[in-house]
This record gives structure tokens, sequence and C-alpha cells, in this order.
């Protein structure tokens, strides 16, 4: 106790004595909040930049592909390729026996086409395509509900995926090794586009805004097992 | 509530007649192989051992040569809770939303990626169904392949149990809309155990609906459920014409018992 | 500028406020959530189309239709096939649980040859090239050397293409013994042979009867075909009625009205019994009687002197009144079937209780008819060209069967299989040089488990053809692993104990998953590899070709449907075969030098083994624990109670009473020791079994196979049973076995 009343003594007889210093004090304190400043700048870059860099690895398709083009040539849209089997169940990226129904030869001389024949064609591989709206395992998408039941428009879900002439890099989370399409496209959540995210809550709220059988009982929302096995 | 896109609610439920299960088991397997349940390499220990349906075998408790024995199978009751408001034991207690009721179906789910395992629905279910995962699931090499993709694997930690099949549920839905119908038949959505069984003891359908099987099979003077008195309301009926196997769904007093008999004689 | 400790705190706080300002700890919270919930150990099942494919089951005769579902490739469940005349869309646990079977570890990758110790397990992968070259060296050279009896083939199959080549090539090969394990199916046959004259299987009706008298029958234990039989049972508790006299309730005897429990091994006393009264009372159908039986005197002289329901009260243990009422309601019954042997009819059983139990439906007259037995003639759409057996071979043929059948003991056997080991072991016959093993486990599945070893390591050379490292595969010189029934080609014949001949394909609905090739391409291979007179008995390119030169028009029929039924099948008069033309009581060529009554259905006490102790072993056969050629499954063995196998211990039942006197409790063990071995159990007190009977699960105790198929668990009751023959058959008679019982 003694020790802190000297020290309270001594600031005292300091200040009383260096009244001519008190300039100095608020850079002292400027000082400080610079550094406050600082803190925070560098960690938002790290948490806005940075961090969603290291966080998202990206993978390369197998090869490019043109979905505009595709979309000329065929009658029935999406559809034509990606198409409903007779049990209801969605096909989802087409199989190689699909490819070549067209492609049994070499179409026009674009690398791609040559990687996909020599590569695949050749030796009988499946195209390895990463799907960019791939859900987890845990979860049950049943195409033919929302095109064919709820009539929705591909596009709702897939974006303009059709009319691109190129497909978009692929990138997935290193944690949760998730596809970025289903997480969102912006770091902060913000969703622009209906297609931008596929989490959890997109699918609710968006059943939820359609009133899609919302009788659970323990959200009051939609039921866990229409979209979870 | 609002109904939403679907155009009835449905109850499904199942009866089973204990008077033709032999008790061979093949419910057990075909669910088993059907809802990608694991198998360890010892299994006597049952408390242990994870089955979604089980068959017990319950007896009437005289000696020898009186002794009679009846199987039971026993899947998930799917309970409806008081006044069909969902709230069946397991739901209630949930703190994880992993486990949920359906309106729609009446069925009761179970998420195992919500699942955090701390197992207060196996204290409030009074039935048994559900089971713990203690162990990882490994399957003996070259076995993963026979994996449906239809059901999630399960993993340590996390709580599982019958659903129904609910996926044929939606497999069935899936065909019906690409063929031009909102509603499934009776006959499309039939769960692994009624399909397999043998003995064409199960039958399973809405238990509200006057066209399917179910419906005048769980009015038979026959019937019974599970622990009635719970009021848990189970979607599981049972058939015996023995009174024995009637009394053996609850637990009577000596005196209910005697009163019980009584008054089926008077019947 | 100094740089303070506050200007370090302060940009700390900074970074704190920034971070919690950014995404990152929210995200990497939920990523990591996220991240738990898919272990990277945790199978994933890959999605695909999905798709229904039909074929037939093979695991058991039972001949049932099966659908696979498939996504993509892969097989994924197997449920029934709908509207398939014998299962109609159900399954039994076997046929369920096929998908383990196929995709299991204990499938044989390759040909094997023995490198080790023989049972040692040290393997080596050999080509087929050099697998079939050594095996047709060697059996060319006992070939050679003159002494083609010398080979030996063990078909788990009696009938079907695979077990007509198997049999050809060992005639053109010049060797009568062509060996199949013999079921109670066996005793029907010989029975028929002896009352009807007809060469056939025997067929129950049970969908259309309306009451079931059965002496021990396990027919909801696994009996014929089991979907078949549960679906009948369950109709015919509704509008008839099933009485199950037995030493235990059974799970037959629990789904039957009523139990009746009798002294083991008494059933044909109470067979002759319930004749007795019903004669007595001239309850039987006197039309039938008249004119389409012959020996009707004999059979009542002997029936009405023996077996008043007095004295058979005293041999079974059963109250005469009881004896009276069975006797009346069976009279009563319009369509009433008797049916015997016991549990799911794996021991085949003394032929004078299967000729009292035809004998009493011949009373009723239920033969051949809606609701009767049912002769079903053996399948005959093989019809090869007739084999042509050089001079070798002839001389060979001459030799006369290892096993005794069709010789003068046993002229009208085909096959005694369960005489096989004893033949070998008494080395009084010629012996066998090498044994070829097809769809069977021998040293699993017969009785007297060390008698069976004992002779096979006296054979210097065994093949098996099994798709799995089963008990024999493992005492084997060489494996030729087929292919298991989801990869392959077959005609499966016949459902067992069914009414109508039905035919059933079973085909290849997923790729082989392994280095096998199918039995048939094997044999096909060798015998051509010998040229000459075995060549040219086998002209076929392959197993395939010759499958589909067999069925001929057939063939298209059932590769698109599985199954073909002849639906208006009806069987012959029962009378007709025979000389006099008439169902016989009393069947003529048996031999009456031992015993005066005999070829008269009567009962007669063979004895089991052993004067060992007072207490009687018996089997029981349960759905989860197959018995036969495959190993229970390990979704089988999940379903296995705990008061069958618990842990590594078999769990045998036995009376509370007899526990009492033993000092046995609940869970206490055992010593179980018989004439012929002895083993160590767990008890279990059930009321449903006879005082002073111990009964004793079958299906469990393999030594092969792996720990998730059943390899230590339990004992094999085949280690503590033994063999009795039946004098005028040759068969397994053995129902049980005396044993010495304590507390361990």
């Amino acid at each position: 106790m003694s020790a802190s009343e000297e020290k309270t003594k001594e600031v005292s007889e300091e200040t009383a004595g260096k009244g001519a210093d008190k300039s100095k004090e608020p850079s002292n304190a400027g000082i400080i909040f610079i550094f406050f400043v600082l803190g925070l700048g560098v960690s938002i870059m790290v948490g806005w930049i940075l961090f969603p860099k290291v966080l998202y690895s990206q993978k390369e398709q197998p090869f490019d592909f043109n979905h505009e083009n595709h979309m000329l040539m065929v009658d029935n849209g999406c559809q034509s390729c990606h198409f409903f089997r007779e049990d209801g169940t969605f096909s989802g990226a087409p199989k190689l026996e699909q490819c070549i129904d067209c492609h049994y030869d070499i179409h026009g001389g674009s690398e791609d086409e040559i990687i996909f024949h020599e590569q695949y064609v050749a030796n009988n591989l499946e195209v390895p395509w990463l799907i960019y709206y791939k859900q987890p395992n845990c979860v049950f998408f049943s195409h033919a509900a929302h095109v064919i039941n709820a009539e929705m428009d591909c596009r709702t879900c897939h974006g303009d995926i059709g009319e691109s002439t190129s497909l978009p890099v692929y990138e997935y989370n290193r944690l949760s090794s998730y596809s970025r399409n289903i997480w969102g496209q912006n770091i902060a959540g913000l969703k622009r586009n209906t297609w931008d995210r596929m989490k959890m809550s997109d699918c609710s709220d968006c059943h939820q805004r359609n009133n899609v059988n919302q009788n659970s009982v323990q959200t009051l929302k939609g039921p866990c097992f229409v979209c979870h096995k | 509530m609002e109904k939403g896109h679907n155009t009835t609610f449905k109850r499904y439920g199942m009866v089973i007649d204990l008077d033709k299960c032999t008790g061979c088991g093949a419910c057990m397997v075909a669910c088993m192989q059907e809802n990608n349940v694991p198998f360890k390499k010892d299994e006597t220990d049952k408390i242990r051992s994870i089955t979604w349906i089980r068959v017990y075998k319950l007896n009437n408790g005289k000696p020898y040569p009186d002794t009679e024995i009846c199987y039971l199978p026993r899947p998930c009751q799917h309970c409806s809770g008081m006044g069909d408001h969902g709230h069946s034991p397991c739901v209630s207690v949930c703190p994880a939303t992993a486990t949920d009721y359906g309106m729609d179906t009446g069925i009761v789910s179970q998420i195992y990626t919500r699942c955090f395992g701390c197992r207060y629905c196996m204290v409030a279910c009074p039935y048994h169904v559900r089971h713990f995962n203690w162990w990882d699931p490994v399957w003996p090499e070259g076995m993963e392949n026979y994996l449906s993709p239809n059901v999630s694997v399960r993993m340590r930690g996390v709580v599982e149990k019958c659903s129904f099949c609910y996926h044929r549920y939606q497999l069935a839905r899936e065909r019906a809309f690409v063929q031009g119908r909102k509603d499934i038949e009776e006959h499309e959505y039939q769960t692994a155990c009624t399909q397999a069984c043998p003995a064409k003891a199960i039958t399973f359908g809405d238990l509200i609906n006057p066209a399917h099987a179910v419906y005048e099979l769980k009015n038979s003077p026959n019937a019974f459920q599970l622990l009635e008195r719970l009021q848990t309301y189970p979607k599981v009926y049972y058939l015996s014409d023995r009174l024995w196997v009637r009394m053996a769904g609850d637990n009577y007093l000596e005196e209910e018992k005697r009163e019980m008999a009584q008054a089926k004689i008077k019947r | 500028m100094k740089l303070s400790r506050r200007c370090f705190l302060s940009f700390s706080l900074g970074t704190t406020v920034g971070i919690t300002l950014s995404p990152l700890p929210w995200k990497i919270t939920d990523d990591l959530s996220i991240w738990t919930q898919n272990w990277p150990w945790t199978p994933v099942p890959r999605d695909g189309a999905y798709s229904l494919e039909n074929s037939a089951c093979t695991l058991c005769p039972g001949g049932c239709g099966i659908s696979v579902r498939k996504v993509d490739h892969r097989a994924v469940k197997i449920d029934g096939m709908k509207d398939h005349p014998v299962n109609d869309g159900g399954i039994c646990i076997l046929g369920a649980s096929g998908l383990q079977y196929l995709y299991g570890p204990f499938r044989l990758p390759s040909p094997l040859k023995r490198v080790g110790e023989r049972g040692e397990g040290r393997w080596k992968n050999i080509s087929w090239k050099q697998a079939l070259t050594e095996v047709s060296e060697k059996l060319s050279e006992i070939r050679s050397n003159g002494e083609p009896e010398k080979v030996a083939v063990i078909s788990g199959k009696k009938e079907g293409t695979i077990a007509c080549l198997l049999e050809r090539f060992l005639t053109v090969y010049g060797s009568p013994n062509f060996m199949t394990p013999s079921t109670v199916e066996d005793s029907y046959e010989a029975a028929l042979h002896l009352m009807q004259g007809s060469r056939a299987s025997v067929g129950f009706d049970f969908e259309n009867a309306d009451f079931v008298l059965s002496f021990g029958s396990g027919i909801l234990e696994g009996w014929g075909s089991p979907v078949k039989i549960f679906q009948a049972i369950g109709k015919l508790k509704k509008d008839g009625s099933v009485i199950q006299v037995e030493p235990r309730l059974s799970n037959t005897a629990a789904k039957s009205d009523r139990w009746v429990p009798i002294n083991p091994g008494t059933e044909a006393a109470m067979i002759m019994g319930v004749a007795h009264v019903i004669i007595r009372e001239k309850l039987y159908d006197e039309n039938f009687i008249n004119t389409s039986t012959s020996g009707f005197q004999k059979y009542q002289s002997l029936v009405m002197e023996d077996y008043s329901p007095e004295k058979v009260s005293v041999i079974t243990g059963i109250a005469s009144s009881q004896i009276v009422a069975i006797a009346r309601e069976f009279a009563k019954a319009s369509k009433p079937i008797a049916i015997c042997g016991r549990g799911e009819g794996r021991i085949a059983g003394n032929v004078h209780e299967t000729m009292a139990v035809l004998a009493l439906n011949a009373l009723k007259g239920n033969f051949n008819r809606e609701g009767g037995l049912w002769s079903v003639p053996k399948p005959d759409y093989i019809k090869w060209a007739e084999a042509k057996p050089d001079q070798t071979a002839l001389e060979g043929l001459e030799k006369g069967r290892i096993d005794g059948a069709g010789s003068k003991e046993y002229p009208f056997m085909t096959s005694l299989l369960d005489r096989f080991p004893k033949m070998i072991n008494e080395e009084n016959s010629y012996g066998i040089q090498a044994l070829l093993v097809s769809n069977a486990n021998p040293l699993y599945t017969m009785p007297d488990t060390e008698a069976v070893k004992k002779a096979f390591e006296k054979i210097p050379y065994i093949v098996s053809f099994s798709s799995f490292m089963d008990e024999t595969a493992q005492f084997s010189d060489i494996l030729l692993p087929n292919p298991i029934y989801l990869e392959r080609y077959e005609d499966v014949p016949t459902a067992a104990m069914y009414k109508k001949p039905v035919l059933n394909l079973t085909k290849p609905v997923v790729k082989p998953l392994h280095n096998t090739i199918n039995t048939g391409d094997i044999i096909i291979k060798i015998a051509k590899s010998f040229g000459g007179s075995i060549a040219d008995a086998f002209k076929w390119r392959d197993y395939e070709t010759c499958l589909k030169e067999t069925l001929g028009a057939q063939w298209e029929i059932l590769k698109k449907q599985v199954v073909t039924e002849d639906k208006n099948f009806v069987a012959n008069s029962p009378a007709l075969e025979t000389n006099a033309g008439k169902f016989q009581f009393v069947a003529d060529d048996v031999n009456k030098s031992q015993n005066s009554k005999a070829g008269i259905p009567h009962f007669e006490d063979l004895g089991i083994n052993g004067a060992a102790g007072n207490f009687v072993l018996i089997p029981y056969d349960s759905m989860p624990l197959s018995t036969g050629y495959v190993a229970s499954a390990p979704f089988m063995l999940k379903v296995v109670s705990d008061k069958a196998l618990y842990h590594q211990d078999t769990v045998v039942q036995i009376n509370p009473e007899t526990a009492l006197i033993l000092g046995l409790k609940e869970g206490s063990y055992a010593n179980l020791e018989t004439s012929v071995g002895s083993a160590r159990v767990k008890v279990t007190l059930y009321d449903g079994i006879m005082p002073n009977v111990i009964a004793m699960p079958s299906g469990l105790g393999h030594t092969a196979y792996d720990d998730y198929m059943g390899n230590g668990k339990g004992v094999n009751i085949n280690q503590v049973l033994g063999v009795v023959e039946d004098p005028v058959t040759g068969l397994n008679a053995a129902w049980g076995i005396r044993a010495k019982f304590s507390k361990a």
C-alpha cells in the first residue's frame, strides 16, 4: 500500500513540475491509437483477403467445356444432357457413354476435344468432372421435386452456367472439402443471386418463403428428413 | 399448421401380425443391408449391437410343458405423442434438433450430422429403439462396396435408429413426380422389412388412409401397442389372438391381467 | 518514438477487434464443425444409376428368385423376386445376406496351391494354366496306374448341369464315386421308391392343406424352401391347423396351434399310434385303401398289435387321450399332411419312420392332389448323348462304389456320403487317391468331424472348387475357385420339397470380382486335356455353350424371366409305378434277414451311439445359423440370439428342473461329453424343453472363413454327433446322441 502511495505522489509531482511538456501527451495516445488501427488493419486484411485465399484451394477441371456451344446444338435445353432417369432420379453430369453418342470421333480440333478423346474415350474412362453444386453426403436433394413438381428453373440454383463458354474455377474448402458454390462465393456471406450459396439456411429460407412443407415439430420449418438422409 | 405443397398429410405406420411372425430375422438383415447398418466381429452383447429392427422373444412365463413363446419384431415406434402434436419422447428431449417429427408423414427422423451424442433420446425412448455408435463403423475389406448411397453412413459418437426407410419414400415421390403425379400409391412406399418378410407378417401404409390395408388392420380387436399407457401413441400396431401376448405389450398388474382375461371371456 | 507495452497491447486489441470483424473465426468454426461430420475414414457410398436385375439364389436348395438392386455396377441389395412361383417377393435371412458373400474378404481371389502343411493355411498364388495342368496331370497319373475308381467327387448339388458334368466326367474317367450329402429328401426318395416304386422327389402342398401334423420337422427352421413354407404356414394358421410333435418348443412348435412334447427319437411310434386310432375307428379313406393300395392287411395287423395308444404312450410319453385326439383331428381334416424329418432335414433319418409317415398319409389317400403329398419327377431337361467309357473306365466302374450305394446291401441307393469316412478309415475298401469337392464343405457339415478329418488325411490329393476359404478348402491341396452365384450362369432345377417342377437360371448380375473360373468350364477343360473318349464326352466349347444347348429353347426364356414352372403339372397316380400298380403298405424289396418287420412301417429304436451318460443331446436348427456349405454371414450372426451364442461360447438349452439337479444356473459353464467328442458349453434355462434333454444349436463353431464369419465362435455340433446307419438305406439315422453333462 505504501508503495502505491509513493507512486501517486511521484506522478503528481511530475505533472506539476513538467507543465511545459503537456503537449506531448496526445501524441503518445496517438501512437497507441495508430497501433490499434495498424492491428485492426492487419487482421482485417488477413481475415478478409489472405484467409479466404488460404482456406480455399483451387482444382482444375479435367478439361474445359463450353456450355453455350452445346446448348445451341440440343433440342431440350439442360435436360438434353442432364436428364431424369425413368425412376425419377437425376443423372447429373453426363457419363462417357452419353458424350460419345455425338462425340464418336474428334469434332473440331480444340485442345479440350483432343484431351477428351485421347485420355478418356480412348481408355474408356469416365471424365472425373468436379461438381460445383454437389451437396454433402448427408443431404438428399431431389431434382424431380424442384424442377418437375415445383417447376423451378435450373438457373435459380445453377445460375447462368448454361450460357457460359468456359468452366469457372472449381474452389473447395480445405477444411470441409465442400465446393465454394455451396458455402457462398462472397466471403462476407452476402448473397446477390439465388445461386450464390446453397447452405442449409438457403434451402430452408426458400422453403419457408414458398411455404413448402413447413411442419417440423422441432423448428416449425421444414422437417429435417425433407432434405437430410 | 400450413400444408405447403403437400396435398394430404400422412401417418405412416405398421401392423405386425405376431401370429405369423416366425422370428426368422429376415427383417433384421434386410434392414441392415438397406440402411448400411454396420456389424462387428462379436455381436453377442445385444445392448451394444446396433439393429434398427430387433426381434424379441417373449414367453408366457409358464413351466414345461405349458410354455409358449412368441416373437415380437420392434422397429422404431414413431410415436405421435399426445394429441398427435409430434412430441414423441425423443423429439422432446433432443437439445441439438437432431431428431425431428414431420407432420407431413408422422415419421421421426434422426440426422446424424446434427447429433452430438448426448444420448438423452436413448434415455427418453421407452422402446430401446435407439443405438449409440460407440465405435466408427468398419467394414471388412471389400464389403464397403455394397453400401447404399441412399442412407448416410454413420460415424462414431452419434445415435441412430429406424427411419421407416424414409429414403424409399423420397425415391417413390421422385418417381411419381416424373410421371406427373403428386402423390404416391400404397405399394410404392414399403419398408425393407415389410418387403422382405417371408411370412408376410408386416403390413405398412398410411394409418389414416382408409384405402390402405393398415387402416382396417389396426382396428382389429386383437390389435395392441407397446406400453400403450405411457401415451406415446406409437404408430406400430401388433396383432395376436393370444391374450398373454397382448398383455405382454405393457406392464400390467396381476389384478389388471385377471380383469382383462375376464373381459376377454365375456366378449 | 518508443514502442511501449501499451503500443503492443493496443496492437493486440486492434487485431482482436479486426479478426472479430472479419469472417475468419466464424467461418473456421463453421468449417471445423463440418469437418467433424465428414471423417475421412467414414465411407461415402457412390451414387449412380439404379437398376434391378432378377436372378436365382443358390445359397440353399430352396430355389427362390431374387431381385438384385444395383447402383451403376455395384450390387447394394438383394430382395425377393416378385411373382416368383416359389418365394413371391419374400426372402429369407440367408438370401438377404447374399452380398456379404459376394464382397467378403474370405473369398478366394485366384487359384491357390498349398505350400505349407495341410490345413496350415500357407498358400501360393498360381496361374489358372498351372492349376489346371497340375490337376489334369494328377488325374491322368491315377488313371494310367489303372486305378480310376480311386477318384471321388463330393458335390453339394445332386441335379443340374454342374452336378451332371462332374458325374459324366467321373463316368468316362472310370470312377463310380460321385457322392452327394444326404438329407431327409433322400429318405423320402427311398421311401417313395419302396412304397410307390417311383424315382421321384417329395413335394408338400402346404398352401392348400388344411391340417399339418409334423413329427419334429422344423418347417419354420429352414426346412425345404423356407420362404414358400413360411407363407403357406401363415395362411394355414388362419384357415387350418398345425400340430408339432417334438421334444423341444422350437419356432415351428411355437407357431403351431399345439406343441406336443415327445420323448426324443420315438416319433415313429407316435406315427404308428395315430395310424392305430385311425384304423381302429375306421376313419381312413376306405375307397383309396381298397382300390389304390396293397399290403394293407399286413400293415394293419402290425399297427393293431403293437401300437395301441396305451403302448405308444409308454414309449413316447404322450398321454393316450392326446394320441386319440390328434388322430381324430387328422382324420377329420379333408386335406391333412403328415410329415417327418427332424429340424431342417440335414439328417436323412430312419427310413421306416419315413415309410410310417407315408403310410399315415396313405390312410387319408392324400397323394398327388391339392393339399397333399406329391411325387415330383426328377428334372429331365438334361438330355446329353450317352457318354461312352473306354476299357480303362469300364474296369474302374466295375469296382463298385466305395460308399456301398447300389451294392447288394443298399441296392436302390445312389449315394451314401455319410458312410464314406467310415469306409476309408476302416481300410477294407480300395481307398481314394484324389477327391474333388464342389459346392460342399464336408469337413464342417458331416457328423463326427474327427472321423471325417481322419479320412481326409488319408486322401493324398484334395481339390476344392469352393468360392470361399471354408474348412474343406483349408484342408485341400489345390483350390480352383468358382465365381459366386451373382457372377455366373447356372441352372437351378427343382425347389426343395416344392410340389411342382421348377427350373431357375442364376445369371451374372455383377462382373466377377476375382480371378475365378466356373467349375463347369474347369471340368470341360480338364476333360479336353485327356483327349480320347473323355474329351469326346465333352464336345462343348465352354460351359455357357453347354448350358445353352442343354436348355435349348428355354435358355432365352430363362434369361429373360429367371424361372419356368410347369403350371399344369399333375403328378402321376401314385400307384402306377409299382409292380402291383398300387401304393404298397409293405415294401417287397427289403432284406428281411435281420428284422422280420423290415419293409413294414414300424418304430424301431436304432439306438444312438454311445452309452455315455444319462442325457440326450439333440441338435436344433434355426434360420440365422446356416448349417450347410456356406457359413452364416456377419449379418446373420448378428441376429443369432445371445441364448445360442455368447461371445465365443455355444449356449445349450436345458430345462430348469435339470439345471437344478445338476446345480447349474443361467450362464453357468458345463462339460458335455459324448462317445464322439466333448465340448465346454454355457447353459441357458429354457422351459420349452423336456427335462434331461440338451438342445444344442447347429451351425456354429467354424474353424475357417474369418472372424466376421464365425471362425472360432462356439462349437460345431458335428464334433459331438455321430452316425447311425439305417440298415435298409445306409443313410444316417442319428437324431441325437447320449451325453454326459455336468457342471464345469
